[in-house]
Parts: structure tokens; sequence; C-alpha cells
């Protein structure tokens, strides 16, 4: 496949992603649920955008609504959250800690990358890291 | 006593400031509906298309009316109606039992956001009356999409 073409090709799109972060963040101070309009407000979209896209998202197993129109993640969903997560984790670190970006930047660039970047490259980031901050350890004592 | 009147002043304009937001939004709705229904009528094909060109036509119309008075009851309330859309309707082809779903999880969060305004209303004869009427409005519609649905 040719490169610019994988920008479409990923499993969820970047708007679908940021809809699961949502949920996740909102959802923590109520069992995990999240209302339909303060996911809105917080994506800067009107609900009944969200609403449209929520619907996909529950055809493809990632999150559960109830009669009141309430949203969670399902066990997929937050799956797919924590490992969204964890490559964002990484990029920022690497943006800013080691490349010295700011943290502003470093959080806008990790969000961008985190869903273009492969799970290989991820995993050399990583491996990267870990011996970046073992480093970094041996020269803070010295 | 100057004190109190200043408090209450404040408290009057961000209470207003708050209602005109809100009814921003529900303007951002309304015309993020009349987009998707005109965009709708096209993703339908055919015999769907037929069946459902009367009923999405007169769902634009009605979605237009309501952001119209929305605007109106902004500009009541001294101030201009922003707009704020963030719309990408990149839906393909469907068909009409996926296009009704599709309108009833959004009329049923225009009802949900004008049910939750009320409470904020309560006591303004005048915007409490039009959410009232937007209530029942978006309720009736509700039941027509569920009915065509059955």
């Amino acid at each position: 496949m040719e490169t610019w073409k994988e920008f479409d090709a990923n499993e969820l799109t970047h708007s679908a992603a940021h809809h699961l972060l949502a949920i996740h963040e909102l959802g923590g101070q109520y069992g995990g649920w999240a209302r339909v309009s303060d996911i809105a407000r917080e994506l800067g979209i009107t609900r009944g955008s969200v609403s449209i896209n929520l619907r996909g998202l529950k055809k493809r197993g990632l999150v559960d609504t109830d009669e009141h129109h309430m949203v969670k993640l399902s066990v997929e969903g937050e799956k797919f959250v924590a490992g969204l997560t964890a490559k964002k984790m990484a990029l920022r670190e690497f943006l800013q800690e080691v490349l010295g970006v700011t943290e502003a930047q470093a959080e806008i660039d990790s969000c961008k990358i985190e869903h273009l970047v492969s799970e290989e490259a991820l995993a050399k980031l990583n491996e990267f890291l870990v011996k970046w901050r073992a480093q970094e350890r041996v020269a803070i004592t010295r | 006593m100057a004190g109190t009147g200043t408090g209450g002043d404040y408290t009057m304009n961000s209470k207003r400031k708050e209602i005109v937001e809100e009814l921003n939004r529900l303007m951002a709705e309304e015309l993020e509906g009349f987009l998707r229904y005109f965009q709708m009528r096209y993703r339908l094909k055919g015999i769907d298309r037929l069946a459902a060109d009367k009923f999405f036509s007169h769902a634009l119309e009605e979605t237009l009316e309501h952001a119209e008075e929305i605007a109106k009851q902004i500009r009541s309330l001294g101030e201009t109606p922003r707009l704020n859309i963030n719309l990408s309707a990149a839906g393909g082809p469907t068909n009409l039992t996926e296009a009704l779903q599709e309108t009833l999880a959004v009329e049923q969060q225009a009802l949900d956001a004008y049910k939750e305004m009320l409470p904020r209303v309560t006591g303004d004869p005048v915007l409490e009356d039009f959410i009232r009427k937007q209530i029942a409005t978006e309720t009736e519609h509700i039941q027509e999409i569920k009915t065509l649905l059955e």
C-alpha cells in the first residue's frame, strides 16, 4: 500500500479514538458512564455528531449505551483506550524528554503521531526509552 | 443597596450568558441537522429516496425554522447568534432503515438537549414557552420516526 493511503487505513478514525478517550475521561467520575452532552462539550462538537459517531462505535462493540442515553466503554473499548494511552505516553516522553519539545507541543504532536505510528516502530521506541532512562539515571548519579 | 444590586446584576448577566451559550449550541444542533438531512436525501437511492423524500424535505424545512426561532430568541436577549459547527458528514450510500435510525439518534439528542435546557429557563415566560413547544415538537418527531421504523 502506498504510504499516504495508510493515513485512512487505521482500525479507527482519529475522531473515533478521541470519542473513546473522552468517554474514558468523563466516565471516570461516574462508574465509567458519560453523558452525550458532556462528550459533545469535551470534543467541541454537537450532540447530534456524537450520537452518530457513537452508533459506529457501538456497532464495533467498543461502547455500550443504556436507556438513559448514557454511554460507557466496553471491555474492548477499555483495551483500545489503554493501548492508545500507552502509545501517547511513550511518544510524549520521547518528544518532551529526549528531544526537548515543549510540554504543550509534545501533547499535540504525540496525539497526531499516535494515530499513524506502527506497532513495530512503537516497540522500538519503547526499547529506546528504556535504554535512555537507564543512561539518564547513570548520568544523574555521576 | 448598591452592593446587592451589583451582585444581582452579575448573577443575572452570568445566567443570561449561560442561556445564550446553550441557545447557540441548540441552534448549531438544528443547523447541523439541516445539513445532515440535506445530505441524507442524496445518500438514499431508488425507491428508498422516493419513499423518504417528503419526510426529509419536511425535516429540512423544520430544522431551519427551529434554528431561525432560536436565533430570534438569542437576539431578543440582546446577543448576536454565534454559530460553531464542526461537521464532516461523510456517510456513504445508505438504506431507508439506516437513514431513519441515524435520524432518530440525532432527534433524540435534540430532544434531550431541549429537556436539559428547560430547568434553566423556568420562570422566563417567553423562553420557557419556547422550549416547551420545542420539546413537544421533537417528541412528536421521535414518535413519528419510531412508527416508521416499526
